[in-house]
């Protein structure tokens, strides 16, 4: 079974600050991997393991700054993946979620002989949850999502997947996209030897032009702007002794 | 503002229904809504496109095809889509088939020359206003952006004949979660723990706090998602509920962005962690620095004096 699990590398929340014009700063943001695509590579690797197939390819869309820092390659591909395949170009920073779907399926597509491909919950910035149920439909694949979980039953998959009211249990024929619950697996933390070892893995990072897509989008972005921030009053005190805790009890009185 | 010619709203459960064909009327000329299942529920928009019964045999996903012919022969200029996980993927599947983009978890939408939504992007640290200028415009929607209408206007009603689907989703079962049902969107009072609680018995401090002075408890994604110690319906935050409480205590809860937007309209925010650090700190009115396992008990008994 040919599996790819898809990833994203996105800017450091923590390290993102509001300028005075209340846009955002993310020069000081380093970009790491999307914490609940690390759930698809999860699920990628252990389906792997589970199958005695090949390892997992991951594939990723972004620009020459993320996807070609070697720490960031390292990130991706310390957790049992066994290579990379990046499409990298200045032009495809902010791309919309059909955009970057296209790409995906264009190198898909170009990689060749795909069964399977896992997509997180959510990119970890943009978190539109879209990318995954785009992708399905372009490669006309079967395309599922709020999948917690995946077993191999021959050629096929069982698929659990988690909705609001209601799980259902699906018989899935490949190939086939899903979209990972972020409660599929605890994703594995890698070690030294996986770190250095994922610098020995095979990386292939494709240019724009490399292939074949039209990523012509009609939705344009008017602004992205931090929301203004509630002023609070911001008295702490410190230490849980039981006069502090009775002054806690009074301030909360006032305003229950 | 002016109104769009035709707007679609595609949901799977009544509420979203409701609160969509709400919105469709404020938005369209002429408004229709996409239905799978009990066929009494349908209503509220000018015309229902029924697609049949929902079971084993037919869940909503093997109606795509049935639908993106639908969209493709009404064009629609916008489809209102319940942010629900399975109106989430028709979603996509839909915006796919029409050559668009979907302008996702929608929290405000108006019509100006094109579909403009405003987002939460960056895990709630900012707004996205995006605008659509696709011939149809795919929207999931945020709960609660609309008020429901609950009139089932008489609608006429049109039975869409079935496309069936490739075969390669068979449902084996469905089954329907034990899930207690709690609305902390609408909660006055909430008390809300995180990743300082060690155990699902420590939760037991906070309840007795709660059931002090007449709180709901939530918690952080990290409680529901990962520990499972909380349903899922008690996470507060960007991918969870968005409450507008009266008053928030968070508890052994670092205050992430991700998190407290779901609470920053909150009029008092408490903070009790023992981390004098912690980033909660800077967003609440009153604090204190301490140890959950103290403060709890002795608050909890001084209030209910
Ligand atoms: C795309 C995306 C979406 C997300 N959406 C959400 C969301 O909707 N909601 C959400 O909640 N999170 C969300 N998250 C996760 C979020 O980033 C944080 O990881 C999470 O909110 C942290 O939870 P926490 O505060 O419980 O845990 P932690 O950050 O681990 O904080 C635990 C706190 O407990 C304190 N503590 C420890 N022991 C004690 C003690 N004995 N007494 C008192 N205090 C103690 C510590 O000092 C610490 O501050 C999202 C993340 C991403 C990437
Ligand atoms: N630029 C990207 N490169 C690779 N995979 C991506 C990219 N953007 C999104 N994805 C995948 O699609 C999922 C959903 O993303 P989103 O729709 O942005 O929330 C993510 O969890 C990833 O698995």
């Amino acid at each position: 079974m040919k599996i790819v699990a898809c990833v994203k590398a996105v800017p450091e929340e923590q390290d993102i600050s509001i300028k005075p014009d209340h846009t955002l700063d993310l020069s000081k943001a380093e970009l790491k991997v999307g914490q609940y695509d690390l759930n698809a590579v999860e699920a990628a690797v252990q389906l792997q393991e589970a199958t005695g197939s090949e390892e997992p390819l991951l594939v990723s869309i972004g620009t020459p700054k993320g996807l070609k820092n070697t720490k960031l390659q390292k990130a991706m591909l310390s957790r049992g993946a066994g290579a990379l395949f990046g499409v990298a170009d200045d032009s495809l920073d902010s791309i919309d979620a059909l955009a970057t779907a296209s790409i995906l399926a264009a190198a898909i597509t170009k990689i060749g002989g795909v069964d399977l491909v896992v997509c997180g919950e959510g990119s970890g910035d943009i978190y539109s949850q879209q990318v995954g149920p785009l992708l399905g439909q372009l490669l006309g694949f079967a395309n599922l999502n709020a999948v917690s979980r995946i077993t191999p039953r021959g050629e096929k998959l069982e698929v659990e997947r988690t909705l609001e009211n209601e799980v259902e249990v699906l018989e899935v024929t490949l190939p086939a996209v899903l979209s990972v619950t972020t409660d599929i697996n605890k994703a594995r933390i890698p070690g030294l030897k996986e770190i250095l070892a994922a610098g020995k893995k095979p990386i292939t990072v494709w240019g724009a032009g490399d292939l074949a897509m039209t990523a012509a989008s009609n939705i344009e972005v008017i602004s992205t702007l931090a929301p203004p921030k509630a002023e609070r009053k911001q008295i702490v005190l410190e230490g849980d002794s039981d006069e502090n805790i009775s002054q806690l009890a009074d301030n909360l009185r006032k305003v229950l | 503002m002016s109104k769009l010619a035709k707007v679609f709203v595609f949901a799977e459960h009544v509420d979203a229904m409701r609160e969509l064909a709400q919105g469709a009327a404020q938005l369209g000329e002429t408004t229709a809504l996409i239905w799978a299942g009990d066929k009494s529920q349908a209503g509220g928009t000018d015309t229902v496109y029924y697609l049949g019964e929902l079971s084993n045999e037919r869940i909503l996903e093997h109606y795509a095809p049935t639908i993106i012919n639908l969209i493709k022969t009404e064009q629609p200029s916008l489809v209102l889509v319940e942010s629900s996980r399975k109106g989430r993927l028709m979603a996509g599947i839909i915006a796919a088939a029409m050559g668009t983009s979907v302008l996702a978890d929608a929290a405000q939408i108006t019509v100006d020359n094109g579909v403009v939504t405003q987002r939460m992007v960056y895990g709630g640290a900012a707004l996205s206003t995006e605008r659509s200028t696709a011939p149809t415009t795919v929207a999931t929607v945020s709960a609660g952006i609309f008020e429901a209408t609950d009139t089932g206007k008489a609608a006429n009603l049109v039975e869409v004949p079935f496309i069936a689907p490739a075969p390669t989703v068979k449902c084996l079962e469905r089954k329907i979660k034990a899930g207690e049902s709690v609305n902390l969107r609408a909660a006055k009072r909430i008390v809300a723990v995180g990743r300082g609680f060690t155990s699902p018995e420590e939760l037991q401090l906070a309840e007795q706090l709660a059931a002090a002075i007449g709180a709901e408890v939530g918690c952080t994604r990290p409680i529901a998602e990962e520990e499972k110690w909380m349903d899922k319906a008690r996470y507060i935050g960007v991918s969870g509920v968005m409450a507008k409480p009266e008053l928030y205590i968070g508890i052994g809860i670092s205050g992430q962005v991700q998190h407290m937007v779901g609470v920053s309209s909150a009029r008092t925010i408490i903070a009790i962690n023992s981390d004098k650090n912690a980033m909660i700190f800077n967003q609440c009115d009153y604090g204190i620095v301490g140890d959950l396992k103290t403060v709890l008990p002795a608050l909890t008994a001084k209030l209910s004096k």
